[in-house]
């Protein structure tokens, strides 16, 4: 985030904080040409958006750490830094240097595979997370169907490394964790669908766009309260958070599919399934909660102090708040993720499937069918 | 047709209610969140035992008798007294006295029924050893006074939780001086007692 | 040669022979598990294809259903399927793989002649790009309305089926009981073990 903040200073600011345009106008202006400026660039906002989900999976396991020694009146991560702070950075060294076992009997190329499968798409989703008009690495047209097409992935990796475990625990983890995947993919999907068809695009830009119009009252939530339930759910499923831990249910089958994991293969699926639970809940906070809004239009805000919105300190400023709005959300979402975590029991694998093929797809059907029916019904309020 | 209005009905009144109990206990949670640890981190904290706290026995070796009463009693017959009888004086000599606390089970029998109070349980409950042997104290390592919470300098002693005045749940940052709830037996007059008694004997 | 076409012939070549050497693999390999693996491998890449092409809506859902639920399932049918029996080698394999090697090779040439004969359009049409979804959608709703209902229609029944074979309830399946229960178990049953004495 603060990198951002950093790049946004340095590059000289145009009017639509457009940080590619102006990188490229710098670059041009030392004498390189367009496309080598263009080649520049590329790796820039890829690199930012990956330290910014690694920093974001440290602070998600220190929160979650914390959050749930506090739940516990335990103190919980204390010595390593202020207040524990460096915790999850000793745990990934630790795993860092540990030694990379691969069981003997184990299907070792699988075996190697499995966690990259599983960390891949989830970091390829992050290309269409907007933190802002232009703060994203790519505003794809088809959005946030790239996020549904590539999350479906993650079943192939999870069911290579249970089979490559040779181990009983591992393949039924991985299938467990395949199955519930694919059967909350559909509801999941559902609900972005009646999001999709209020704002007529996949894009997120877009989505997050229809949603600012009038502030905190014009957010999806409030037009699609059953739509951010369902999606809430799925997401938590998909992202094996409890209650729906069950591939991974230490009193059944050890670990799932990670049982036969050590040193840094393990951290893969540890940081896959931390980018996952964030990656979640900024998309929930993206397709719901106004994603870079402000409760107030900062237009409105700026209108009223007789500024221009389109100066370069009001974009600065406008741009540090969409950030700001956008982690905050986040990080609210993923705090309510851990308190559902310790307050609600892990559910049954016929409950699991219950849930998912009985309640949150009918519902969701019905969910769509009324939107549509909404958005022919009221064009105004519902995106027409 | 009116069941499945009345079924769909039904199942909407559930997935409500089951939500509602969902954010009862998510409010649950989130108020636990505000109360302090009751963590004692213990290697720099540790709780003051309580006062009949039955930890490693204590023995003074001059007062025993050699009467093997503590053997009789005790549920394994732990205690190994070696003793030998001295002809002359037709007295039993003590030897050596051992107790094994790999295996004594510190139900106080011992201590409870030793004619001369040679015995006694001390506070001391950190008998961690590498070898199990270690544990097996002889007559001089059960004569040694016990370490003490309150005196270390390197350790935080807490009061347990009966110990801290009445509606306090933290030891942490609570005045040493400060009374625990209820009155202690010396605090409770002789008279108070007395009245109690009368009364309880007119009501039989 | 600018870097972006160069970078494309790069891309499209690396594409082209993981699907063809992946191919091979599916079908070469003996262990079935790898096969599976290794067709996932080949959606993705065909994918990646029409990522190459500018339809990007058509890759993601290549991914989301080939690799997303075929390859699942076909994972999870090879996973639950506990086959213990070894199979038999079958007479004349030889031969077998000879004649179905000439019929592959066959179709391969006939391939091979269509793509020579027919006159590509090169370049063909520019790609639309963004507004390829709605133009899919468009086209799925006005002029392929038949083949879409007629899809749609055939996976409703392949679902029916499914369901219908999955339920056991629903095809009455007579309980196997040739060999009849001895009646004289739950006589027995009834008589008392413990005998009442109270009352001797």
């Amino acid at each position: 985030m603060f990198t951002t903040l950093k790049i946004v200073l340095i590059a000289v600011v145009n009017p639509g904080l457009d940080l590619e345009r102006s990188f490229n106008h710098l670059l041009q202006g030392m004498g390189l040409p367009s496309s080598i400026a263009h080649l520049l660039w590329l790796p820039l906002p890829m690199l930012l958006v990956l330290t910014a989900a690694l920093i974001g999976v440290l602070v998600t396991v220190w929160l979650e750490r914390k959050i749930s020694a506090a739940a516990q009146q335990r103190v919980g991560p204390e010595y390593a830094g202020a207040l524990g702070i460096l915790q999850p950075m000793a745990d990934g060294l630790k795993l860092l240097v540990k030694e990379d076992i691969i069981p003997h009997k184990a299907d070792s190329l699988l075996f190697t595979l499995g966690p990259i499968l599983v960390l891949i798409p989830v970091i390829l989703s992050w290309l269409i997370v907007p933190f802002g008009q232009n703060l994203l690495i790519s505003n794809v047209g088809i959005g946030i169907f790239l996020w549904i097409a590539l999350s479906s992935i993650q079943p192939i990796g999870l069911l290579m490394s249970g089979y490559a475990s040779n181990n009983k625990y591992s393949l039924l983890g991985g299938l467990r964790a395949a199955a519930q995947s694919i059967s909350y993919e559909i509801p999941l999907a559902l609900a972005v669908l009646a999001v999709v068809m209020m704002s007529n695009s996949l894009s997120t830009v877009d989505i997050v766009n229809q949603q600012n119009t009038t502030g905190l009252f014009s957010w999806n939530i409030f037009r699609q309260p059953v739509g951010f339930l369902i999606f809430w759910i799925c997401a938590l499923a998909e992202c094996e958070r409890l209650p729906f831990d069950l591939p991974e249910a230490e009193e059944e089958l050890v670990a799932g599919y990670q049982t036969e994991y050590a040193g840094m293969k393990f951290a893969l699926f540890y940081l896959g399934s931390y980018i996952n639970l964030i990656l979640s809940s900024l998309l929930v906070s993206i397709l719901y909660l106004g994603g870079w809004g402000f409760p107030i239009p900062i237009d409105l805000i700026t209108n009223s102090l007789g500024q221009s919105p389109n100066a370069p300190v009001i974009q600065i400023l406008a741009a540090t708040i969409g950030i700001i709005m956008t982690v905050f959300k986040t990080y609210f979402l993923v705090f309510l993720a851990i308190l559902l975590r310790w307050t609600t029991p892990r559910v049954r694998i016929d409950q699991l499937l219950d849930l998912g093929w009985k309640f949150l797809l009918p519902i969701a059907l019905v969910n769509l069918l009324f939107t549509a029916a909404l958005k022919l019904a009221f064009p105004i309020a519902f995106g027409g | 047709m009116g069941t499945f209005f009345q079924k769909a009905a039904d199942y909407t009144k559930d997935a409500i209610s089951a939500g509602k109990y969902l954010l009862q206990g998510l409010a649950v949670t989130f108020d636990h969140m505000r109360r302090r640890p009751i963590t004692v981190q213990y290697p720099y904290e540790k709780l003051i035992p309580s006062e009949r706290y039955r930890g490693r026995i204590h023995y003074e070796f001059d007062k025993c008798i050699a009467c093997e009463v503590c053997v009789r009693v005790c549920p394994i017959n732990l205690p190994v007294v070696d003793w030998v009888m001295n002809k002359e004086t037709k007295k039993k000599e003590l030897r050596n006295y051992s107790i094994d606390f790999g295996v004594c089970i510190f139900c106080g029998n011992c201590v409870e029924y030793c004619p001369t109070n040679c015995l006694s349980m001390t506070e001391e409950y950190e008998l961690a050893a590498f070898d199990r042997h270690n544990l097996n104290f002889d007559n001089v390592a059960l004569g040694r006074l016990p370490t003490n919470v309150t005196t270390d300098p390197s350790v935080i002693a807490l009061k347990e939780l009966a110990y801290l005045p009445k509606g306090v749940m933290d030891p942490h940052e609570l005045d040493k001086n400060s009374p625990r709830a209820g009155k202690l037996p010396s605090e409770v007059s002789v008279k108070t007692i007395e009245n109690n008694k009368a009364s309880v004997g007119e009501k039989t | 040669m600018t870097i972006a076409t160069s970078t494309e012939l790069i891309c499209f070549l690396i594409l082209s022979s993981v699907i063809v050497s992946g191919a091979l693999g599916v079908v070469l390999i003996d262990n079935i598990v790898y096969s599976a693996f290794l067709l996932g491998g080949v959606f993705m890449s065909v994918a990646g294809l029409y990522l190459l092409l500018n339809a990007s809506f058509v890759a993601a859902a290549q991914i989301l259903v080939y690799v997303g639920a075929v390859n699942v399932l076909i994972l999870f049918a090879i996973m639950l399927v506990n086959k213990q029996e070894e199979l038999k080698p079958i007479k004349g394999l030889k031969i077998r793989r000879f004649f179905s090697g000439c019929v592959c090779a066959g179709l391969l040439a006939l391939l091979f002649r269509v793509d020579i004969t027919t006159n590509w359009a090169t370049p063909g049409p520019k790609a639309i790009g963004e507004i390829a979804t709605e133009r899919i959608g468009e086209h799925l709703f006005t002029d392929y309305l038949l083949p879409f209902e007629l899809a749609s229609v055939l996976l409703l029944m392949a679902m029916i089926g499914a369901i219908v074979l999955a339920r056991r309830d629903v095809i009455s399946i007579e309980l196997e009981s040739t060999d009849s229960i001895p009646q004289n178990i739950i006589n027995n049953s009834t008589d008392n073990v413990l005998l009442d004495q109270s009352s001797d």
